[in-house]
């Protein structure tokens, strides 16, 4: 059945309120930044700060060290792991402790750890979400 | 010929830029680039202990700062506030360097100890004598900052070695262990007696509990009070995404600014005081929705609620004479800057004035010292170019802040050149 014209008049009505909602609402725009970036800022960024430093005496820099250029898989499995349980803790100089991150995703895990291959890693290998399945098959189960 | 008259047309036109350039780069270096209240000036006493923490000055004007590589005395042998004389001392690696009579007590992460301060003597001859050990080792809120009262009581801050009591430590929607066993050890003040030697953990006693860390503890002589200013919480949003956003998490939780009483409870890690909403709410980890408040007068209210993340670091009740009247019995407030506010800007990095009268707030807080971080390149803390810590003032009244970053130390004073 096709519309009346009551009904389109309403429809347009209805449009031009939306679009001058979202003009007034100054809706923030659209995060432009590639996904690995962004969910690097939403999970790991506060520690490890933009530029993978980390911050003195509380968490270790990421930028340059070993685990950023080594076999993507072993980075996967660590940082699914976390410092509690993966022995990383007895060798640390710092206070705070990596949680694990195994509740995000395959796809997302490959996403950040790729991000941070290629920014803080002198540019290795990306991670695909199949190898973050593959470690993930390796993590004993959820305590 | 043309080209000495170009040279000349092209000085005179340089020479406001040239001497634009001098002004600015003498306002750059006057007071070491710090801003300071009008009046107020500021001195590099050292640069280069490493990374500084606390410090104290004798009523002599020798100087004690602590820091990780170790102790190190100070001393001025010209009176242009440089010091000449640095010797590194001791074997203790700490934050905390008190004088309580002829005594230097310091700290590390698992005691305090004291020197012999005999007169004339720059660094200590005599043998470290232990107050208190055996504190356990943590790697997170470690340090045994503490305060002496005028009879010598000692009161040590036992910081929690934990963000929020959660069952993992900052895991993601890890909720909080009921009731937090770290409280049985941990976050809260103990108090000893502090002229007594080879005492343990075990001949302390509870004096308030809640407190996740207060690095920053003072006595406060003329309110016969103890007081400190807390660390707040960090991760909000990273550990609980669902109700708070970054934003919320960079401003909302605050640093609480406490008289500490006896058996005070100051709600770690049951609640934070939101400086959004002006209360106390109760913490996620703990049931909380981002409104809902604890029990009415079970934790105290702070005097002030400073930023977030700010880290308060020392804390000192200004009482010398070289300062204006309005800075009399008020409090400075060493803020070393945050890192938990990334991706938003960092802040802190700074010293405040909180007016006091009676022990209580008078008037809004106000920065006293700013200047410290610099451009701190990537918004990373590791960049600051310095950080305050510490905080002591002379025998003049001047009043001295240290720095982490390099172990550099201000005298900052009043009518002086």
């Amino acid at each position: 059945m096709m519309p009346g014209v009551g009904r389109i008049r309403a429809i347009l009505w209805g449009l031009s309120l939306t679009t001058a909602a979202l003009a007034n609402a100054q809706v923030p725009a659209p995060d432009s930044r590639p996904p690995g970036q962004r969910l690097y800022g939403a999970h790991c960024l506060s520690c490890h700060q933009a530029d993978g430093g980390g911050v003195p005496n509380m968490q270790p820099a990421i930028a340059g060290g070993t685990w950023v250029q080594g076999d993507g898989r072993a980075l996967a499995l660590f940082v699914m792991t976390g410092g509690f349980d993966s022995g990383s803790r007895k060798d640390s100089t710092v206070g705070n402790v990596m949680p694990p991150f195994r509740q995000l995703a395959d796809a997302d895990l490959a996403e950040i750890l790729t991000y941070i291959r290629q920014k803080f890693g002198g540019g290795a290998s990306p991670v695909t979400a199949a190898e973050v399945a593959e470690a993930r098959r390796s993590l004993p189960a959820s305590p | 010929m043309r080209i000495v008259c170009f040279a000349r047309v092209a000085s005179l036109a340089l020479m406001p830029a040239l001497a634009g350039m001098a002004f600015g780069a003498d306002a750059v270096s006057k007071n070491d680039g710090l801003t300071l209240p009008e009046g107020f000036s500021a001195v590099v006493v050292q640069e280069g202990q490493g990374a500084g923490r606390h410090l104290t000055v004798a009523a002599n004007g020798d100087i004690y700062l602590a820091s990780g590589n170790g102790l190190s005395a100070l001393r001025d042998t010209n009176g242009d506030g440089k010091a000449d004389v640095v010797t590194p001392f001791g074997d203790v690696k700490g934050t905390e360097v008190r004088i309580f009579k002829n005594w230097l007590y310091v700290s590390d992460d698992v005691g305090v100890y004291r020197y012999p301060l005999k007169k004339g003597e720059l660094v200590p001859s005599g043998t470290r004598e232990t107050v208190v050990s055996g504190f356990p080792v943590e790697r997170q809120h470690a340090d045994k900052t503490f305060a002496l009262d005028t009879k010598g009581t000692l009161y040590v801050n036992v910081g929690a070695p934990s963000n929020s009591c959660q069952q993992k430590d900052r895991q993601e929607g890890s909720l909080g262990q009921n009731p937090c066993p770290i409280l049985e050890k941990y976050g809260g003040v103990w108090v000893f007696d502090g002229t007594k030697l080879n005492q343990t953990p075990a001949n302390g006693r509870r004096f308030a509990t809640g407190i996740r860390n207060a690095v920053a503890i003072e006595w406060n002589t003329s309110q016969n009070a103890l007081f400190a200013v807390i660390h707040g919480r960090d991760s909000l949003d990273t550990l609980f995404p669902a109700l708070y956003t970054a934003e919320d998490n960079a401003t909302r939780q605050a640093e609480e600014f406490h008289q500490i009483v006896d058996g005070g409870n100051y709600g770690w890690p049951y609640s934070f005081f939101d400086n959004k909403l002006g209360k106390r709410v109760v913490t996620p980890e703990y049931g909380g929705d981002t409104k809902k408040e604890p029990e009415p007068g079970k934790y105290a209210t702070p005097l002030v609620a400073f930023p977030a993340h700010w880290a308060p670091n020392d804390l000192l009740f200004y009482s010398g004479k070289n300062f204006p009247a309005k800075y009399q019995d008020g409090a400075f407030i060493a803020f070393h800057g945050s890192w938990n506010r990334a991706p938003e800007p960092q802040a802190g990095y700074k010293v405040v004035f909180q007016p006091m009268k009676d022990g209580k707030p008078n008037g809004a807080y106000e920065v006293f010292a700013d200047g410290f971080a610099g451009e701190m390149k990537d918004n990373s803390p590791r960049n600051a170019q310095y950080r305050p810590v510490g905080l002591s003032v002379g025998p003049d009244g001047s009043l001295y802040v240290s720095d982490s970053q390099k172990g550099r130390v201000w005298r900052i004073s009043y009518g002086k050149k």
